[in-house]
């Protein structure tokens, strides 16, 4: 490959990768002219591809734009200086699928359900659509707004397979678990089983286990609850002695659905720590669910032994109220988004003692990330060669209503950003889920459904 | 007239009468003859003189006789002069020479003696010889031999024999002569008769020197010393001059002690600058370095001589001889004459200060954080003027009310409205009780305060709640009856949609201005305008009461202190600090502020700061002073807010240009040491419109976040 013309100014450079798609460790006299499209034709026809695969090109933790000489110019990297470039897989942009529209703002997605999307909404409502954009089901769970919903994995064979556990976290200092019917047959029925009852402000996340047998709820006033996620026969909390009217009202309803009332649960435990609200809980990442994360607005990420209730271990940051928490392939590190408009990697293996916690990476925002998303584990379509790449990617969301697509490897810019609800102004993304090569959006103008691509070659 | 006619008659006859006498008095002649006399007396006196002294010599030598080292003079009368004279005997070259050193066997001469002392002799005799050293007894020898010598005392070491030799007679008698201070020549006579040439008899000088005839004023009395000796005596006569004048204290001797002032503790006054010492460039022939090139004598040359480093251009000459004459000879001579005469003579500590250390000191920003740095999200509020917003006691929400009478309750970190209550007027002022026990804010309407409990309430905090504002049972009534009544809703029938109590004020044309809760949450004050708006309400006992029956100038804005019973109001111009618990003025502190718009307390109670709508905040130190400890003007326009964060050292202040800056403000335990107010962010993003800019900031607690409320009718989070 050196034998590229003399007149051109050239380059030393040594292309390394982590995919299948090795070439030899060599060093390559590369003309600076040249950009990602002429680079990745270069690395096709070293390995002599049968179908052309598009590369991104990574150098020094950033994606290369322009041409190698603008990037030497920007960098001041001199003639004589070897640079080793990285590739991998380039992704196909997103692109926008649909658009659905809610009467309030969407606070929560879920796209664990394949084949439809789940939002709840600011008017306590939770919806149900398929991938045909019908809305199959509303059910109005809460008598205020929900700000987080999960799918609890079927525990048992005793549910029919279209019939879903919902778990939603509301602002009514409750969270409730709700069954939904989706049988193709018949109209979609819902029914709320059990509401969780234990925290005295705003229940701000929820989420299950892998195997749905437990939930996890965090709150504004620091505590975590754990439950199962068996309904039980009676109440196991008293109602609340309130002559007030509200709870008149809620009651009619819930009513209204001329279902029985939901069953008043207690916890199975509290983790109390978090000295100010927690922002978010959610369940480790093997089957049992013995691990639980956690952050809050005390700078804090906590690491659960779910079994014991009691905090194992602990990150500080320095002021940075975290809002959401994802953890990453292998489990061993989180995933930050705070309010100083950074999102920030964590090595949760790591217990300093020390006041502060470096962060891995940190990821600058423009505006608020207000949640992150990344890929499940196991894509319906990934191969497992694109698992490498999948590890490093994730969606974040933010105030400025702009969806971003992260690399890890490339710290510097995102990959790709794009806009929902173009035209409408700026409009607030407050949830992001990611699965099945879809991304739903959800915020101020209802929920986006974008393609995105995880982690592999286009098709 | 007559008396001077008569004084010059008497004179004329006085004239008359001394012209007489005037011949007689010869003092010349007289003198004359009394030296003829004396001169007579004394040539008697000193031939008998003579000849005494003769006597005595003649005695004399005879007893000096042997003393003398010179040969004996012989006085024999002169030829020529007649007179008698010493004759001495002729000195006969090879015996009679005066060479005290003839047996002197050492001829080394005067050299040094030491130059001997490691040798077995001293010196050479005349005929080249060794003269060996003599023995030397010890110190013993030495001592016995003084006592046994009787002409020990006499004797001296003789450096050139090195021995002890007797002193001779002369030489004793020359040391008798200089012990009794005479002179040491025993021949000198100091009682020499004068030789008489031009007195005595026979010798007088009888010719004239000169044949000039004798000058007629030698005997003729002069006229103009007689005038003016008449003109004294005339007036002695007239009184005009006293003889003896009366000795008065002024012309008394006046004595002092010389050595009782203290001698001056000053320091020695300084001695004049030294010339400086001429260097290389003031050499003839200086290093090539330092003769200018062209440049720096073109330089030289135009600038004034007042700035030029040197005031001369190093030349360099190939020899001394070619040098010229210096032509700033005198000007240099003048000027250092100059700077002899007017350089101070004081040692003058000359200040180097760099401009930039006087420019205090502050931390860096980026040190300081956390604070909010940019604009998380908006929350819009249809346009209208937003100029009421607080934020709840846990930090988790903010209402606002706007212009067109609609209170809104928002999340602070999402920015969505969850409740919202419409009212008929405009919202003068909304305030959230903070007492963490119970949840409600009260709202300022019209002639109304409207006390709301917001929605999703735990069950505990709700009927605590309920139970504050509404309670079963009433509190008596108060003895005195207020104007203010209290309306509730009972609990039973209370809903978080329409206040559930009312406070129905006197009628005001605007609604209250400002709601100020005490920090334990049960006294509420509220600010109307128009005499006695300030008005006190107590929770608990249902009770309002005006605590100030007349106030100098409209009351602007009220404050609880947050620790001790103190109450702050402010006027137009000024902020009176009373003590509610004394019922007295404490203080009156001045700002200096034509109209102020704003005021917060500092959560530890010591400070204030005041914000004007002439641009300036003041910050006062209340244990300091009356007058503001630092005024600081950097807003272009009016303040309209000022709020101290409760837990972070942070204080911001709004203002009508739209921007709201935040400052670092620490206050410190230590009495000693000053606030330290560092600005760290100016936040821009509100629209100003109408000439109105951003009306409220408030802190959020517990976060160094900041909620801001703007005419542009947007409400906006700053995030740190």
């Amino acid at each position: 490959m050196a034998s590229t013309s003399s007149s051109e100014p050239t380059h030393p450079v040594v292309f390394t990768t982590q995919t299948q798609y090795a070439l030899p460790s060599q060093k390559f006299m590369i003309p600076t002219t040249w950009k990602r499209y002429q680079l990745s034709q270069l690395v096709n026809k070293a390995l002599s591809l049968p179908k052309p695969i598009p590369f991104e090109f990574l150098i020094r933790g950033e994606i290369l734009r322009g041409t190698l000489a603008e990037w030497c110019a920007e960098k001041g990297v001199g003639e004589e200086e070897t640079l080793e470039i990285e590739y991998f897989e380039s992704l196909m942009p997103p692109q926008r699928m649909s658009t659905l529209p809610h009467e309030d703002w969407v606070s929560s997605v879920s796209c664990q359900l394949s084949g439809y999307f789940l939002t709840a909404s600011y008017d306590g409502a939770i919806r149900v659509f398929d991938y045909s954009q019908n809305l199959l089901h509303k059910s109005t769970t809460h008598s205020a707004p929900i700000s987080s919903i999960c799918v609890v994995p079927k525990s048992s064979s005793s549910m029919s397979d279209d019939s879903v556990l919902i778990a939603s976290a509301s602002q009514d200092l409750t969270a409730r678990i709700t069954h939904v019917d989706l049988s193709p047959s018949g109209k979609a029925k819902s029914q709320t089983l059990a509401s969780l009852h234990l925290h005295t402000a705003p229940v701000s996340s929820v989420s299950a286990s892998l195997t749905g047998s437990h939930l996890l709820t965090s709150s504004w006033d620091g505590l975590i609850g754990l439950w199962d996620t068996s309904i039980p026969e009676t109440d196991e909390v008293p109602a609340d002695e309130v002559p007030g009217g509200e709870r008149k009202k809620r009651r009619k309803i819930t009513e209204n659905g001329d279902a029985p009332p939901p069953k008043r649960k207690a916890p199975a435990a509290v983790f109390k720590s978090h000295i100010a609200r927690v922002s978010r809980v959610l369940f480790g990442p093997d089957a049992k669910g013995a691990v639980a994360y956690s952050c809050g607005f005390d700078s804090t990420v906590r690491t659960w032994d779910v079994e014991n209730g009691v905090c194992a271990s602990t990150i500080t940051a320095s002021s940075k109220p975290f809002l959401d928490i994802a953890l990453t392939h292998n489990g061993q590190t989180a995933l930050t988004a705070s309010t100083d408009r950074s999102v920030s990697q964590y090595d949760l293996r790591v217990s300093t003692s020390s006041a502060t916690t470096p962060s891995i990476v940190t990821l600058s925002h423009p505006a608020t990330p207000s949640c992150i998303a990344v890929p499940p584990p196991f894509s319906s379509f990934g191969s497992p060669a694109s698992t490498n790449a999948l590890e490093h990617q994730l969606l974040t969301g933010a105030y400025d209503g702009v969806v971003r697509l992260w690399d890890l490897r490339s710290t510097k810019g995102a990959v790709a950003a794009f806009r929902v609800w173009e035209g409408a102004g700026m409009k607030k993304v407050l949830s992001v889920d990611w699965a099945c090569g879809l991304a739903g959006v959800g915020g101020e103008g209802g929920l986006e459904v974008w393609k995105v691509a995880e982690g592999m070659p286009s098709s | 007239m007559g008396s001077e006619d008569e004084g010059e008659e008497e004179e004329d006859a006085s004239d008359d009468g001394q012209v007489d006498e005037f011949p007689e008095i010869d003092t010349r002649s007289d003198t004359e003859d009394e030296d003829y006399v004396e001169d007579g007396e004394d040539e008697s006196e000193e031939s008998e003189d003579e000849e005494e002294e003769d006597e005595e010599d003649s005695s004399e030598e005879g007893s000096d006789e042997d003393m003398h080292i010179f040969p004996k003079a012989k006085t024999v009368i002169s030829d020529i002069t007649g007179q008698p004279k010493r004759v001495y005997p002729e000195i006969e070259p090879d015996y009679d020479s005066d060479s005290s050193t003839e047996d002197t066997p050492n001829r080394v001469g005067d050299v040094p003696m030491h130059w001997y002392d490691d040798l077995p002799h001293v010196g050479y005799d005349i005929n080249g010889k060794k003269v060996l050293r003599p023995a030397r007894g010890d110190e013993l020898d030495n001592f016995l031999k003084t006592v046994e010598d009787p002409e020990a005392w006499t004797s001296a070491f003789d450096k050139n024999l090195q021995m002890d030799k007797p002193l001779s007679p002369e030489e004793l008698d020359i040391i008798r002569r200089l012990q009794q201070g005479e002179n040491p020549d025993a021949n000198y006579d100091p009682y020499e008769p004068t030789v008489e040439w031009f007195t005595g008899k026979g010798k007088e000088e009888i010719m004239p020197l000169s044949a000039a005839p004798e000058p007629k004023r030698r005997w003729v009395p002069s006229k103009w010393e007689k005038q003016k000796v008449m003109k004294i005596v005339r007036a002695i006569r007239q009184g005009r001059i006293l003889p003896n004048k009366p000795k008065t204290a002024s012309t008394q001797p006046q004595y002092y002690a010389i050595w009782n002032d203290e001698p001056s503790n000053a320091p020695a006054p300084l001695p004049a600058p030294k010339p400086r010492l001429p260097g290389n460039a003031e050499s003839y022939n200086p290093p090539e370095e330092y003769v200018p090139t062209q440049e720096e004598r073109e330089k030289w040359e135009t600038t004034d001589p007042e700035d030029r480093e040197r005031d001369f251009l190093p030349q360099k000459y190939s020899a001394l001889r070619l040098v010229p004459a210096y032509d700033q000879f005198i000007k240099e001579r003048f000027s250092r004459q100059l700077d002899l005469y007017l350089a101070p003579r004081v040692q003058r500590v000359k200040l180097q200060i760099d401009p930039e250390s006087l420019i205090p000191k502050l931390p860096s920003p980026s040190s300081l954080k956390p604070f909010p740095v940019y604009r998380s999200l908006q929350v819009p509020h249809e346009g209208r003027r937003v100029r009421a917003v607080s934020v709840s006691p846990d930090g988790g929400w903010v209402i606002t009310g706007d212009e067109g009478g609609v209170v809104r309750l928002w999340e602070v970190i999402v920015g969505k409205e969850v409740k919202r209550w419409t009212f008929k007027s405009k919202v003068g002022a909304v305030e959230w009780c903070p007492r963490m026990d119970v949840s409600f804010f009260a709202v300022a309407i019209e002639d109304h305060i409207h006390f709301l409990i917001p929605p999703n309430l735990p069950a505990p905090i709700l009927t605590a709640t309920q139970h504050v504002l509404s309670p079963a049972n009433l509190p008596p009534a108060p003895a005195v009856p207020s104007p203010v009544k209290w309306v509730s809703v009972p609990a039973a029938q209370s809903s978080s949609d329409a206040p559930v109590l009312t406070l129905n004020l006197p009628s005001s044309p605007e609604p209250p201005k400002q709601l100020v809760w005490h920090r334990k949450g049960d006294y509420l004050a509220s600010v109307s305008e128009g005499q006695a708006g300030v008005w006190m309400h107590q929770v608990s006992r249902r009770h309002s009461q005006a605590p100030f029956k007349k106030i100098k100038g409209a009351v602007q804005l009220v404050l609880f202190h947050p620790s001790k019973p103190y109450f702050f109001v402010a006027t137009q111009r000024y902020v009176r600090m009373y003590n509610l618990a004394e019922q007295k003025l404490l203080k009156t502190l001045t700002p200096g502020i034509r109209w102020i718009s704003s005021m917060d307390v500092h959560p530890s109670g010591d400070h204030l700061i005041v914000g004007g709508y002439d641009r300036k905040l003041c910050w006062f130190d209340l244990e300091l002073s009356d007058k503001p400890y630092k005024i600081l003007r950097y807003h272009s326009r009016a303040l309209r807010s000022v709020h101290f964060h409760p837990t972070y050292p942070l204080f911001a202040s709004s203002s009508d240009d739209g921007s709201i800056q935040v400052f670092h403000a620490r206050v410190y335990n230590d009495l000693m040491t000053n606030p330290l107010i560092v600005p760290l962010k100016i936040l821009r993003g509100h629209e100003v419109k109408d000439g109105l800019g951003v009306f409220a900031v408030r802190w959020v607690p517990r976060q160094p976040w900041l909620v801001s409320t703007g005419a542009d009718g947007q409400a906006s989070v700053w995030c740190s």
